[in-house]
């Protein structure tokens, strides 16, 4: 698998906020731990400042955003730099499926903090191994179908 | 549709809607016949955040002025948020258990919380702010945010 080919995630950079460093926490366990070898972390800071690889790496795969707050700028940022949203998460969504999970803290997330990022990572991973498997199981079907795709 | 004194801080715009009135801590009052409807204000909402979840008090609750009647989690804070008149709970939005966030998208509108059927408007109504008060009010406790920022 190439690194063009990885699904790219993009968290929220909101700096100073919960919410975000709930996004990146769950970016990092995906990226670093979970599935490593399937995705790539591109800085939405990049993105703003016009940075080429991080444009061509949003132009080149399917994107998953992760968002602090309503202003959502990842997902705008990844639309505006060429890229494909495959799925925008907001974390305050998660929250709300998971409210036993409140987040504290910034530069530390306290307990809760690390639960809801983790849940978060855990969906994340899941889309992330939806859109790695599905060309595969396409491919599949194809081959078994004695399709010219496969 | 209301009309709308308006105002710029910083890079926030606050809205106040011209047609109801208006406790100190933000929360608005419109009276519909015998009920008031009552709701956050703009500059409540947008100073608190992203709202996850409210829990406003059912209906059939008797509540004075002053009496807690929701409490809001947002993203940043968890807040109780005080009755601006007397009476009792006859409805609340059903769009604060399933969908609280349109607190935020139209807090003058569909975003309102609770109808009550109030037990003595006049007497509340001479308390509240009307919207010139409460804009005014409300501009410099922006203004005094802003400078925090």
């Amino acid at each position: 698998m190439t690194k063009q080919n990885k699904v790219v995630i993009v968290p929220c950079s909101g700096i100073g906020k919960t919410y975000g460093t709930v996004s990146r926490e769950a970016a990092y366990e995906v990226t670093d731990d979970v599935r490593p070898d399937d995705t790539q972390l591109v800085a939405l800071s990049l993105l703003v400042l016009g940075d080429e690889a991080a444009r061509a790496a949003v132009a080149d795969s399917p994107a998953i955003t992760i968002d602090g707050c309503k202003l959502a700028c990842a997902t705008k940022m990844v639309n505006q730099s060429g890229g494909t949203v495959a799925q925008d998460f907001a974390v305050l969504d998660v929250y709300r499926r998971y409210r036993q999970f409140k987040p504290q803290g910034i530069a530390e997330l306290n307990d809760g903090g690390q639960k809801l990022a983790h849940v978060l990572a855990e969906e994340i991973t899941a889309v992330v191994d939806g859109l790695r498997l599905g060309p595969t199981a396409e491919s599949a079907e194809n081959k078994a179908a004695g399709g010219q795709n496969a | 549709m209301p009309e709308f004194l308006e105002t710029t801080v910083d890079k926030f715009i606050f809205k106040v809607a011209t047609d109801r009135y208006y406790s100190s801590e933000g929360i608005w009052a419109q009276a519909e016949g015998n009920r008031v409807r009552i709701g956050l204000t703009d500059f409540l909402q947008q100073r608190s955040g992203d709202v996850a979840f409210a829990e406003v008090k059912p209906a059939g609750t008797a509540l004075a002025a002053g009496d807690e009647v929701a409490v809001i989690e947002t993203i940043k804070v968890n807040i109780s948020l005080t009755s601006p008149v007397s009476g009792r709970v006859a409805e609340v939005n059903p769009a604060m258990e399933t969908a609280p966030e349109i607190i935020n998208k139209d807090p003058y509108g569909e975003g309102w919380l609770a109808l009550l059927e109030a037990s003595d408007w006049e007497a509340d109504r001479a308390r509240l702010l009307n919207a010139q008060a409460y804009f005014n009010l409300m501009k410099g406790q922006a203004e005094e945010e802003a400078k925090k920022l």
